[in-house]
């Protein structure tokens, strides 16, 4: 993997341009609101306006009278066909339709099938349900209170309790904090956040009556095992459903659960015989679709008064909202939240987490976050600033004195990881020197004297990503391999099929790129093909940032295949034996003897037309590629923020990210989900959160009130990197599509409370709004103008 | 949310009290009132036409009056639902005499608002509702205190004048 690839093959370490952006850029992208079929019906959905209420009644009379609308689905219709509750993918259940109670706002309620979309959406106005409204819990705290109202009557457990779940040492840990020269305590809110991609969800459901066989166009991130589920749910068989994602407007997490209105089109198209759209609008993608993140935290951290840190200790409820329909692996109801150790060495730790329901949208999407990383990185690089505020030590050298070292790894963690491989004091030093820390630390000593508020913050964090090694890893007990089968044509182009699903990544680019390293094929002769369940391998799709460590190994590994039995026909081709070959600079030669060489090309050619007798003919290869481990790429961040004393209003005046994921495929594609992804972690540290009244009323439905960030709120990102393959992995790459989400907010976070450190400010929960920081400056007395 | 708020009325107790009793009269002082049906003495469905920032609903209210003590008291339930909103109101009326033409009007109402309507109108419910209340005090004492210019309803209910007092959250 070192050997530098001529351009013209365009394998591992080129920046390609991007295959797919031909097709985006000229708008010719094709996503499901671009499906039409013929005959095709359109669903709009009747949601509730309560959070908590049992359903008296519904009456669809006036709606059915409407010229247009065909049909009305609810909740009794769907039950009597087996249908009202399905299995989400974190070993609950959750309902399709109510058949007589919603318990979260904005809930599905009944549906509405017309020969307009236009009509559709009148016809949900002329639905009269009656409700009886229940007292709402929407505080997690308040939910497990003895008279707290009960969010899931149909469960047998009567409490809104959840699960318990820990990992690492009590004991060891708490004897640490009993002798601890020093102890630092804080709690934590990550509020509640929406993935909000730019394409809402949606699909085209379309049952073929002659074939038996059901179609579903749908935005998943997880084509296959929406597949399984569906067949389980359904009892169609699997060979008689197809699920195919075309171009996704962005995932991020949002969507790997099956919603609803997925399972009530496909019901109707069964029913009818006719294909039935169903495209959710912005306001029911905000306000009803899960959620990430809404983890209340306290952490504890014990240290000896030197700064070397000995114990971590937190207790943390998660609000799962109505239903546990997170798409952690089954094993993991509170994801990878046991990294919380982070990129520091720890003699012991000990993780609780509860999750509790309450009258909310089902919550736990990995947001661009592998499973509960983001939590964890926050909680660790905030409690390391604040160990290091305590200690009066600069934060950047408590870290140095805290990192595990690079000679340490393979490392095991307090709680049970083998970290792969890393190399922290690097990459801080690397991100210090670019930013020129020291001068920082002047220039911030000299404002202050002035009255001016200037920050600078750290995070060195380390991800988990490349979801899984079989033995630990499974959702509804399919294990979290991943896939590709390649194909090597004639002429010596290829396609090749993967399982998993881009939804922006590049994988067209970058797995043709794989492919190309591997078999000296240029990168333009290769097809990249996914989300299509009748022809792509069978795999668990693309989040918690798997794809590369697990698909993008398996390709690497299918292609080796091919290499393997391309040079028994290269050996029939130069009359020499296999053992005298050997692949140079993308070509069999015969040893000591470069002049004796035939390319893949040649090769394949001759796969179909000059095979030797004792091969079969044809050049493929499929893999199913079971990761060792995971993989651990890491990064140092150091963000410089302004704060204006006037308004409260922060801003990030340089941000410096050093990022290590390994070997690195592409590294425009790299650098472009890293920018991705900066903007996307200080959205949350900075405006982000979705919030509800008393009621149940989430107060932000639209992008009035929930603001995401624009090139205006986005400052220059300074990219940098460091290269630590990971051991294990086929070409040493580790997975790059979440390190900024989850690295950016504590760096900002940490700047913030560092301008404001010396008031006595030693936290503030993000997001960190101007309002936040101006009250703040009001009680200390500091504001201006 | 929680309102209330006191009305000095220039008419009798009587006629204020009569007037309250009266659906019709009632409902034809409601900003945004289109229709309504009466079902009973103390049983009536108004529809409403809201509109909150962008967000335009039509409600259809099923109201019961009810604990009604003549000459002064009288309590009032709703519940509506319009397309993903919600409404659920009480409210009570207490009159007092203060002279043969002149009554104390005080009241007060527990509203919650459920669904759309409080998501995408949260920083606007408050204020929305305090101008719908003073357009229906000013229809009220407009039609009570100068009975014989009978104006009609829906003038007087898009009228922008404020009553003397304003009602207090």
């Amino acid at each position: 993997m070192t050997t530098e690839a001529p351009v013209t093959i365009g394998g591992m370490g080129h920046s390609v341009k991007r295959k797919e952006d031909a097709r985006f850029l000229r708008g010719k992208g094709h996503y499901i609101d671009d499906i039409k079929l013929p005959g095709m019906l359109y669903m709009d959905i009747v949601r509730s306006p309560y959070a908590h209420a049992r359903i008296r009644s519904i009456d669809a009379s006036k709606a059915l009278e409407l010229p247009g609308v065909l049909a009305v689905i609810t909740g009794k219709d769907l039950d009597a066909a087996g249908l009202a509750w399905m299995p989400t993918l974190m070993s609950d259940k959750q309902m399709v339709l109510p058949v007589d109670r919603v318990v979260y706002q904005a809930q599905e309620v009944a549906a509405v099938i017309a020969t307009e979309r236009y009509i559709a959406a009148d016809a949900i106005t002329l639905v009269d349900v009656d409700y009886e409204p229940l007292p709402p819990v929407i505080d997690p705290f308040k939910a497990l209170e003895p008279d707290a109202p009960l969010v899931r009557e149909d469960r047998e457990a009567k409490t809104n309790h959840i699960w318990h779940w820990e990992a690492g040492d009590e004991t060891r840990t708490d004897e640490i904090f009993q002798n601890a020269d020093v102890v630092v305590k804080q709690d934590l809110y990550i509020p509640r956040i929406h993935v909000c991609s730019i394409e809402t969800c949606g699909c085209v459901a379309s049952f073929d009556k002659v074939e038996g066989k059901l179609t579903v166009y749908m935005t998943t991130q997880a084509p296959h095992a929406i597949r399984t589920v569906f067949s389980l749910v359904s009892g169609l068989p699997e060979h008689k459903i197809r699920i195919v994602s075309p171009d996704i407007g962005g995932g991020f997490g949002g969507k790997v659960p099956v919603y609803p209105g997925y399972v009530i089109a496909s019901v109707a198209s069964i029913q009818t015989g006719l294909p039935i759209k169903w495209i959710e609008d912005r306001s029911e993608n905000l306000q009803a679709d899960s959620f990430a993140r809404d983890y209340h935290i306290s952490a504890e951290l014990a240290a000896k008064s030197d700064g070397t840190m000995q114990a971590l200790r937190v207790k943390t409820l998660a609000d799962h909202g109505a239903f546990d329909a997170a798409a952690n692996p089954s094993k993991f109801p509170a994801g990878l939240f046991s990294v919380i150790t982070g990129s520091y060495q720890l003699d012991a730790a000990h993780v609780e987490v509860d999750g509790v329901y309450t009258n909310k949208p089902s919550g736990g999407v990995a947001y661009r976050c592998s499973f509960r990383v983001t939590e964890a990185v926050h909680t660790i690089e905030r409690m390391v600033d604040t160990l290091a505020q305590k200690l009066q030590m600069d934060p950047a050298d408590l870290r140095m004195k805290n990192f595990i070292p690079p000679e340490a790894f393979p490392y095991k963690s307090a709680t049970g990881w083998e970290y792969d491989s890393g190399n922290y004091p690097a990459a801080l030093q690397k991100a210090m020197a670019k930013i020129d820390y020291a001068g920082l630390r002047r220039e911030q000593a000299e404002k202050r004297a002035r009255g001016e508020l200037m920050g600078i913050g750290i995070s060195t964090f380390t991800e988990i990503v490349g979801a899984g090694p079989s033995h630990t890893f499974d959702i509804l007990g399919i294990k979290m391999f991943d896939s590709c089968e390649i194909r090597v044509h004639p002429t010596g182009s290829a396609i090749v099929r993967i399982g998993v699903q881009t939804q922006g990544q590049g994988h067209e680019t970058t797995f043709a790129q794989i492919v190309a390293e591997e078999l000296g094929l240029p990168v333009e002769n290769i097809t990249v093909e996914h989300g299509d369940t009748d022809t792509a391998p069978y795999g668990l799709g693309t989040y918690a940032s798997r794809s590369t460590p697990t698909a993008g190994a398996a390709t690497a590994v299918a292609a080796r295949k091919i290499r393997d039995k391309a040079k028994k026909i290269a050996a029939h081709l130069l009359e020499a034996s296999p053992d005298d070959l050997e692949w140079v600079d993308y070509k069999f030669q015969v040893k000591g003897a470069p002049g004796r060489s035939v390319t893949m090309k040649d090769i394949a050619f001759a796969a179909y037309t000059n095979f030797p007798p004792d091969i079969e003919a044809g050049l493929e290869a499929v893999d199913y590629y079971d990761p060792p481990n995971l993989t651990f790429p890491f990064g140092a961040y150091i963000c410089v923020v302004d704060i204006d004393r006037g308004t409260g209003m922060v801003k990030i005046r340089r941000f410096v990210a050093v990022d290590d994921c390994g070997n690195i495929i592409n590294p425009m594609i790299v650098d472009g989900q890293i920018h991705g992804g900066l903007t996307m972690g200080m959205a949350p540290a900075l405006f982000e959160a979705i919030t509800y009244d008393e009621n149940g009323n989430i107060q932000q439905s639209n992008l009035m009130d929930y603001l995401l960030p624009t090139a205006m709120e986005t400052p220059v990102w300074e990219t940098d990197k460091t290269v630590t393959p990971s051991p294990h992995h086929p070409f040493g790459a580790k997975g790059v599509g979440e390190s900024a989400t989850v690295g950016a907010p504590p760096a900002i976070a940490n700047a913030v409370v560092d301008a404001l450190s010396h008031l006595g400010v030693t936290h503030i929960d993000i997001p960190i709004t101007p309002w936040k920081v101006y009250q703040i400056l009001e009680e200390h007395g500091a504001t201006e103008g | 949310m929680h309102f209330e708020g006191t009305q000095q009325i220039n008419a009798p107790i009587q006629s204020v009290f009569d007037f309250l009793l009266d659906a019709n009269k009632v409902a034809g002082c409601a900003p945004g009132f289109i229709s309504m049906d009466i079902l009973g003495p103390d049983h009536f469905k108004p529809t409403l036409g809201v509109g909150i920032g962008a967000v335009k609903a039509k409600f259809t209210l099923d109201v019961h009056l009810q604990n009604v003590r003549a000459p002064d008291h009288g309590e009032v339930t709703a519940h509506g639902v319009a397309a993903g909103s919600a409404v659920d109101l009480t409210a009570v009326v207490d009159l007092v005499p203060v002279a043969a033409a002149e009554t104390t009007f005080n009241w007060f109402a527990d509203v919650t608002v459920s669904g759309t309507i409080a998501s995408v109108g949260a920083r606007l419910l408050e204020s929305t509702a305090h101008k719908q209340i003073a357009k229906f005090f000013a229809c009220f004492k407009q039609k009570l205190e100068a009975p014989v210019s009978e104006a009609p309803a829906a003038e007087a209910a898009s009228s922008d004048a404020s009553p003397p007092e304003t009602p207090k959250a």
